[in-house]
C-alpha cells in the first residue's frame, strides 16, 4: 500500500490481486449499487480464456461477491435503471450474441433477442426443395454458392456454415438441420444506455444497441419493444450516448470502416460524419468533447459536429480508454491504457498524470465503488484487477505540453511608474537635444585629439612598453619586490613576433646616482625566442636615508640603433629599511 | 447511566474534556457516540451521516465534538478548526472495509501531521469497528495496516468494537480515562 511515484502521490493502492482470472474490456465493465445500500458494485461480463468460462461476475471492496454462467461471449454491459419501483435498484444488461440478458437482484429476469433479418428468397426456395428431397447436398452446395456470389441479401448462418463443411459431412448437416425454418440473425457489436425522459441519476433508462448489420435501435426499458432504429454505413463498434430519448439526444458512434458517425433525435441517418485517418480503437466523450484514440496511437479532440479540435501523438498503442468523471469536484478527463503498461490521464490535450501499471491493463472504469467516489479500477491483461482510490487532496495542474509560446511570455514585467525627475529630463532632452549633441561632439573630438597627441609623443619618445619596430616586435614589463634598501627589479621580455627570434639586444638603466646603486647598470639581452617570457632581474640599492623615492628609466637597446627599441619608467617605491652602511 | 458519565463521576472532574471522534464515513462514530451519551439521550434510530457533520454534547464533565470525515474533503477546512480546541481523539476504522483501509490510513496520517496535532502529546484511541462482521480484520491487521507502530510521540490504544451491542467500548474508555487522568496530574 505505497505510493508510487510516478503519479505524484495522486492515488492511494487499495486492492491489486494479480490473480484474479478476469478478463474483460471496458465496454464490459459497470460500476452500480446493486443493492440499494449505497455500497456500489463492481459488474463484469468476464470473457474468460478461450471459449468457455464465460460469467457474470460482481465484486463488493476486494472480495468476489457473486458469480454466474454466460452462455454467449459479451460484447458489452451496462447497469441501467428499467422501471421506477421502489427501493431503486438498477438491473444489468449483458449484450452477447443476438441477444440482451437482463439480470435484476443478480438474477436473470428477461432475455431479449434481436428482430431476424430478411431472409433471401432463393436461399428459402432451394432449402424448400431439400426438404422435399428434390436435390442432394452436392447440388445445395452448388446452388447455395451461386447464391452467395450475386445476392444481395446475404445468406444465412446456417447456409454459411454448410458450405464450409467437408462433403462428407454435408449429408449429416442437411438432416439435421433442413426441417427447421431459416432464420438470419444479426449480434450486436456494442450497448450504451439513454436516459428515457430525465436526466436525473436514477431516471428510467433505454438501452441503445449496435448491430454487425450496421443498424442502431433505441429500446424501451420496460416493454423491450424497438422504440427507434436508425442506419449506418458500417458495423459499429465503439459507441456514446448522451441526452433524453424524449428530449434530444446524441449517439456518437465510431465504425469499422474507419469513420465515426454522430445521429441525432430529427433524423435515422447519421447527422455528422468524422473521417480519421486511422481507425478509432477508443470512444470517450467528456463534455462537449469527442475524445478518440486512433490506431496510429494518436488521441484527437471533435466537436460534436465533427470539427477537429486538436491531435497528440502518444509513446505507444492504445489498449483501452475510460471517462474520469467527478462530478463532486467538477474534474472530467480521459484516462487512456497503454501497451507499454501506463495508464495516462489527458484533461483536453494536456497529460496531468501517468500511472505505471504492472501488466497491461485491458478495462478501465472510473467512479463510485463501495463508498469512494473517485475510484479507478482497471483489470489486466494477466487477469489481474486493481483498485485506486484517488487521494481526497489530489489536484492535477494543467500543464501545456503542447508547443506554443512559452508561460513566461504572458508574464507581465513589473515596469516602475514614471517619476517627475524622468519626466523633467526627458523634456530637457526634448528641448535641447541639438546643443547637447553639439557639445558631446566637441568633447569627443578633444578626448580623440588629446589621445592621438599623447600617442605620437610615446611614439617619438619611444616611451611604450610596446616595441613599434616590425623587426623587433617586444612586449615588456617591470616587477619591483622588496622593502628597501634593496630592491630587485625583474623585467619580463617577450618577443611577440610568431617565428622570428630577436638577438643582440641590451638593457640599460637611467637614474640618479645620489638616490640608487645598482650592481649592473648595464646588461646584454640572452637571444629570445618568440612566445617565450625572459625573466632579467637586477639589484638596487637605494642610497639615501631620507625616505624619497625617484623613477628609474629603463631602456631596451639593439646594437647599431641611437634610439632605444623600449623605455620604461619605473616608479621606485620608498625605502622603507635603513641602510646598512 | 452513560459510560462517560460514569467516568468523569469517578474522577470527580470539574472541566470539561473536549474529545474529538474522527473516522471515515460509516465507520460506526455516531453508532458508538449514541452508545458513550448519557442514556435518556440515546437516540434509538441511526440514519448514515452524509457530507460533513459535527455533533456536540456533554456529558456532566466531557464535551464531545464529532466529525464525519468523508466526500470529497470538501468540508475539511471547516472541521479542522476544531483540531485546536481537542485534548483526546477518537479515531473508528470499519475494519470490514478493506478497500477503504489505505484511505482511513491516509485521512490518519493528514490528521497526525496538522500542526494543531503534530506536536502535542494527546492521546488516541483507536476504534477497530464491526467486528462482529463476516471477514472483518483483526484489531492487530487494522492497526499493522495503520502502522499505528509509527506513532511515537502520542500515547495510542486499539481496541476492536462491536458498537451496535456496545462490545469493547468499555475497555477502550477505561484506557482513555487514565491517559486523562495522568495528563491532568
Ligand atoms: N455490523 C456492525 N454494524 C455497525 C457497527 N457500528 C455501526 N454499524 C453500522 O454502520 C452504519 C454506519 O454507522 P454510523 O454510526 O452512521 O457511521 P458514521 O458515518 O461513522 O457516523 C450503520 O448502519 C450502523 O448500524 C458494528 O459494530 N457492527
Ligand atoms: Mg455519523
Amino acid at each position: 500500500m505505497s505510493e508510487s511515484g510516478s503519479d505524484g502521490g495522486k492515488w492511494l493502492d487499495a486492492h491489486y490481486d494479480p490473480v484474479a482470472s478476469l478478463y474483460t474490456f471496458s465496454s464490459c465493465v459497470d460500476l452500480a449499487d446493486l443493492s440499494g445500500d449505497g455500497e456500489s458494485r463492481l459488474v463484469v461480463g468476464d470473457l474468460g480464456s478461450g471459449s468457455s468460462g464465460m460469467k457474470l461476475k460482481v465484486f463488493r471492496g476486494t472480495a468476489l461477491m457473486s458469480e454466474s454462467t454466460l452462455l454467449d461471449l459479451p460484447a458489452g454491459l451496462v447497469a441501467f435503471f428499467m422501471d421506477l419501483h421502489e427501493p431503486r435498484i438498477p438491473a444489468v444488461a449483458v449484450a452477447s450474441g443476438p441477444c440482451i440478458y437482463v439480470y435484476k437482484n443478480l438474477r436473470p429476469y428477461f432475455k431479449f433477442t434481436l428482430p431476424s433479418l430478411e431472409v433471401n428468397t432463393l436461399e428459402q426456395d432451394v432449402w424448400q426443395q431439400v426438404r422435399e428431397g428434390q436435390i442432394d447436398p452436392p447440388t445445395l452446395k452448388e446452388m447455395l454458392e451461386s447464391i452467395r456470389m450475386k445476392a444481395d441479401v446475404p445468406l444465412s448462418v446456417r447456409s454459411l456454415r454448410f458450405l464450409s463443411l467437408d462433403t462428407s459431412d454435408m449429408g449429416e448437416y442437411v438432416q439435421l438441420h433442413k426441417q427447421q425454418p431459416i432464420r438470419r440473425q444479426t449480434v450486436i457489436t456494442c450497448i450504451g444506455t439513454l436516459k428515457k425522459s430525465t436526466a436525473d441519476e436514477d431516471g428510467v433508462s433505454c438501452l441503445v444497441i449496435g448491430t454487425e448489420c450496421s443498424d442502431v435501435y433505441i429500446l424501451d426499458p420496460e416493454a423491450f419493444i424497438v422504440l427507434y432504429k436508425m442506419s449506418l454505413p458500417a458495423a459499429p463498434t465503439l459507441m456514446d450516448v448522451t441526452g433524453q430519448y424524449d428530449v434530444e439526444f446524441r449517439i456518437t458512434v465510431a465504425c469499422r470502416n474507419g469513420n465515426i458517425y454522430i445521429l441525432r433525435r430529427e433524423s435515422d441517418k447519421p447527422k455528422y460524419c468524422i473521417e480519421l485517418a486511422s481507425h478509432p480503437v477508443g470512444l470517450v466523450r467528456v463534455g462537449k468533447i469527442v475524445v478518440v484514440g486512433c490506431a496510429d496511437e494518436s488521441l484527437q479532440g471533435f466537436t460534436q459536429k465533427g470539427k477537429k479540435l486538436w491531435r497528440i501523438v502518444l509513446p505507444a498503442p492504445i489498449i483501452t480508454m475510460a471517462a474520469m468523471d467527478l462530478p463532486t469536484r467538477g474534474f472530467q478527463a480521459v484516462l487512456v491504457g497503454l501497451a507499454n503498461c501506463e495508464v495516462q490521464l489527458y484533461r483536453e490535450k494536456n497529460l496531468l498524470s501517468t500511472i505505471k501499471t504492472p501488466d497491461v491493463v485491458t478495462s478501465i472504469c472510473f467512479g463510485r465503488y463501495g463508498r469512494e467516489d473517485g475510484t479507478l479500477i482497471m483489470t489486466t491483461k494477466g487477469g489481474g484487477l486493481m483498485v485506486k482510490i484517488l487521494k481526497r487532496t489530489a489536484v492535477f495542474d494543467d500543464r501545456d505540453s503542447s508547443a506554443g509560446p512559452p508561460l513566461a511570455q504572458s508574464v507581465r514585467l513589473n515596469v516602475p511608474k514614471k517619476t517627475k525627475l524622468y519626466v523633467d529630463q526627458t523634456l530637457r532632452e526634448r528641448e535641447n537635444g541639438l546643443a547637447m549633441h553639439r557639445a558631446f561632439q566637441m568633447d569627443l573630438s578633444r578626448l580623440r585629439l588629446a589621445a592621438a597627441k599623447a600617442y605620437v609623443k610615446a611614439l617619438e619618445s619611444s616611451l611604450t612598453p610596446m616595441s613599434s619596430s616590425l623587426t623587433e616586435p617586444l612586449k615588456m614589463n617591470a616587477v619591483v619586490q622588496g622593502l628597501g634598501p634593496s630592491f630587485k627589479l625583474t623585467l619580463n621580455v617577450q618577443n611577440t613576433a610568431a617565428c622570428r627570434p630577436v638577438m643582440n639586444l641590451a638593457v640599460s638603466f637611467l637614474y640618479d646616482e645620489n638616490l640608487y646603486r645598482m650592481r649592473n647598470p648595464y646588461m646584454r639581452i640572452p637571444l629570445l625566442v618568440p612566445g617565450l617570457i625572459y625573466p632579467i632581474e637586477t639589484f638596487v640599492e637605494c642610497t639615501s636615508d631620507r625616505g624619497i623615492s625617484d623613477i628609474i628609466k629603463v631602456f631596451i637597446l639593439t646594437k647599431g640603433r641611437s634610439s632605444p627599441l623600449l623605455t620604461a619608467h619605473i616608479n621606485m617605491p620608498v625605502s622603507e629599511g635603513l641602510t646598512l652602511n | 447511566m452513560g459510560l462517560f458519565d460514569k467516568l468523569a463521576g469517578w474522577l470527580g472532574l470539574k472541566k470539561e474534556v473536549n474529545v474529538l471522534c474522527l473516522g471515515l464515513d460509516n465507520s460506526g462514530k455516531t453508532t458508538i457516540i449514541n452508545q458513550l451519551k448519557p442514556t435518556n439521550a440515546q437516540a434509538q434510530d441511526i440514519v448514515p451521516t452524509i457530507g460533513f457533520s459535527i455533533e456536540k454534547f456533554k456529558t456532566s464533565s466531557l464535551s464531545f465534538t464529532v466529525f464525519d470525515m468523508s466526500g470529497q474533503g470538501r468540508y475539511r477546512n471547516l472541521w479542522e478548526h476544531y483540531y485546536k480546541e481537542g485534548q483526546a481523539i477518537i479515531f473508528v476504522i470499519d475494519s470490514a472495509d478493506k478497500l477503504r483501509m489505505v484511505v482511513a490510513k491516509e485521512e490518519l496520517d493528514t490528521l497526525l501531521n496538522h500542526p494543531d496535532i503534530k506536536h502535542r502529546r494527546i492521546p488516541i484511541l483507536f476504534f477497530a469497528n464491526k467486528m462482529d462482521v463476516r471477514d472483518a480484520l483483526s484489531s492487530v491487521k487494522v492497526s499493522q495496516l495503520l502502522c499505528l507502530e509509527n506513532i511515537k510521540d502520542k500515547p495510542w490504544h486499539i481496541c476492536a468494537t462491536n458498537a451496535l451491542k456496545g462490545e469493547g467500548l468499555q475497555e477502550g474508555v477505561d484506557w482513555l480515562q487514565d491517559q486523562i487522568k495522568t495528563m491532568r496530574t
